[in-house]
């Protein structure tokens, strides 16, 4: 019979590793639960007539790339009502009088007495990040149960700002005093 | 009268006799017809030939038949259908070899047959390696299924054939998730097909890190997709049920993640996967440990 050829096995030379976990992934989407819930505080809650002209502003006190980056996509394809919402990075305390909602990051929470301070008579509805803010001064404050995103709110905290709270969200959120 | 029967009967006896002598020796000429055409490079007429001969009774049993009938599927797949990986006469040629093989009492030829075999399923496996594409991958598929029915005549070693197996489900489940990135929504169903692929490894093989650890990757990935696709517009009660569901897949995630760690625990991945789990499920110290762990090691680099 004739000769026979030889060859080789070769090898699988398709990659064989899924995609790679990319941290900022898990940050992107903490961030976006965030953006979400912030989306719903501008329904959810009623601001005076006056701060119903401009912009809607949202500043974040504090550093977070992955946040400012959702809400500055949010900010680009949504608006709260007729008004255009702007995210604006705060360095100070001050900048806060300007905001209709501040978002003091968990790393900032020191900053919440000077933010009460800069605020009054003003209506900024405060949202903070770290255990007992609600009780501290802040009208909503993330927090974490059974690994899962919530909210508490303190309503006092919310109204004493001239801000109308919508029964819908006090019922979803854990209730502070 | 009766004398004249008895004659007429053997006769026909011997005519019957001799037709079947005749018909037998015809069907063994069949197959030195075919030979003589394999030898002059006629391979449609060794075809024919060869073909008549081993569906007749006379010779259907005969293993140098089916061995010269391997040679001349072999040759043709060679020469007519190198390029096509669904070539018919290759598995013509693999079937022949095999059953001369078990018709070989005398293991004539058995060595010569194996060797064949081996030539023609190294083929098998590498057409399916070379398929390993988003339009071919049944093909790859198919042609691994033969490869590995034909391989354990050559390397009958259970655990051979069986990192072979691992090798091709990892390659066809990376290529499967592959699919479902181009389009999450249009093909879902190539999501669950990476997740058997990677459960077939795990069967085998409980502490293969790669399948460990991609799987943990594709339960990451969904949940992290799951939160990523939400609309703003989402109310908190869906984005309630939306937490819940990316949670319940984080948490899927996990023990994959933890297993490839326990097996690898200097595997940047997998450190770095880690991380992001214990991020999204909102524990943050156990996070933080792992990316410390990581950029322990990076300074160790």
């Amino acid at each position: 019979m004739k000769k026979l050829l030889f060859i080789l096995l070769l090898p699988l030379v398709l990659l064989t590793q899924s995609a790679a976990v990319r941290l900022d992934q898990s940050e992107e989407a903490g961030a976006r639960i965030k953006a979400i819930y912030i989306y719903n505080f501008t329904k959810y809650i009623e601001w005076p007539a006056e701060y119903k002209e401009g912009n809607f502003v949202i500043g974040v006190y504090g550093t977070s790339i992955p946040l400012l980056n959702e809400l500055n996509k949010m900010a680009a394809s949504k608006t709260v009502g007729s008004q255009k919402m702007e995210i604006k990075n705060l360095t100070s305390a001050a900048e806060a009088a300007q905001c209709h909602i501040v978002y003091i990051l968990a790393d900032n929470s020191s900053q919440l007495a000077d933010v009460v301070g800069k605020i009054k008579g003003k209506s900024t509805l405060i949202v903070t990040d770290k255990a007992g803010m609600a009780k501290l001064g802040a009208g909503i404050n993330f927090s974490v149960v059974e690994n899962k995103q919530k909210i508490e709110l303190n309503r006092a905290n919310i109204e004493k700002y001239k801000l109308k709270v919508a029964s819908t969200l006090v019922e979803m959120a854990v209730q502070v005093k | 009268m009766i004398i004249k029967m008895l004659n007429l009967k053997r006769t026909v006896c011997l005519a019957m006799l001799l037709l079947t002598v005749a018909l037998a020796e015809a069907q063994q000429s069949k197959v030195s017809a075919a030979y003589a055409f394999f030898q002059q490079d006629q391979l449609d007429s060794a075809k024919a030939c060869i073909d008549a001969a081993v569906k007749h009774p006379e010779t259907s049993a005969d293993a140098q038949a089916w061995y010269l009938r391997g040679f001349i599927y072999k040759s043709i797949y060679n020469k007519q259908e190198r390029g096509n990986k669904l070539s018919p006469s290759r598995l013509e040629a693999l079937t022949s070899f095999k059953k001369s093989t078990t018709l070989d009492t005398a293991q004539a030829n058995v060595q010569e047959c194996i060797k064949n075999v081996k030539y023609l399923a190294t083929t098998l496996y590498n057409d399916a390696a070379a398929s390993l594409d988003s339009i071919d991958y049944k093909i790859a598929i198919g042609n691994f299924e033969k490869f590995k029915e034909y391989y354990l005549m050559v390397d009958p070693t259970p655990a051979n054939i069986q990192q072979k197996d691992i090798a091709f489900s990892l390659a066809i489940a990376a290529l499967y998730t592959q699919i479902f990135e181009t389009d999450k929504k249009g093909k879902a169903e190539f999501l669950k097909m990476a997740k058997d692929a990677y459960n077939r490894i795990l069967a085998i093989d409980p502490n293969n890190i790669g399948a460990n650890y991609n799987m943990g990757v594709l339960y990451y990935n969904q949940a992290v997709n799951l939160i990523n696709q939400s609309d703003y517009d989402l109310d908190i009660v869906a984005l309630n049920d939306i937490q819940d569901n990316s949670i319940n897949l984080f948490k899927e995630s996990l023990p994959f993640m933890e297993k490839a760690y326990e097996l690898d625990p200097k595997r940047r991945e997998t450190l770095l996967g880690l991380s992001g789990i214990y991020f999204s499920l909102n524990e943050f110290e156990k996070s933080n440990m792992y990316k410390q762990k990581l950029e322990e090691l990076e300074k160790q680099r």
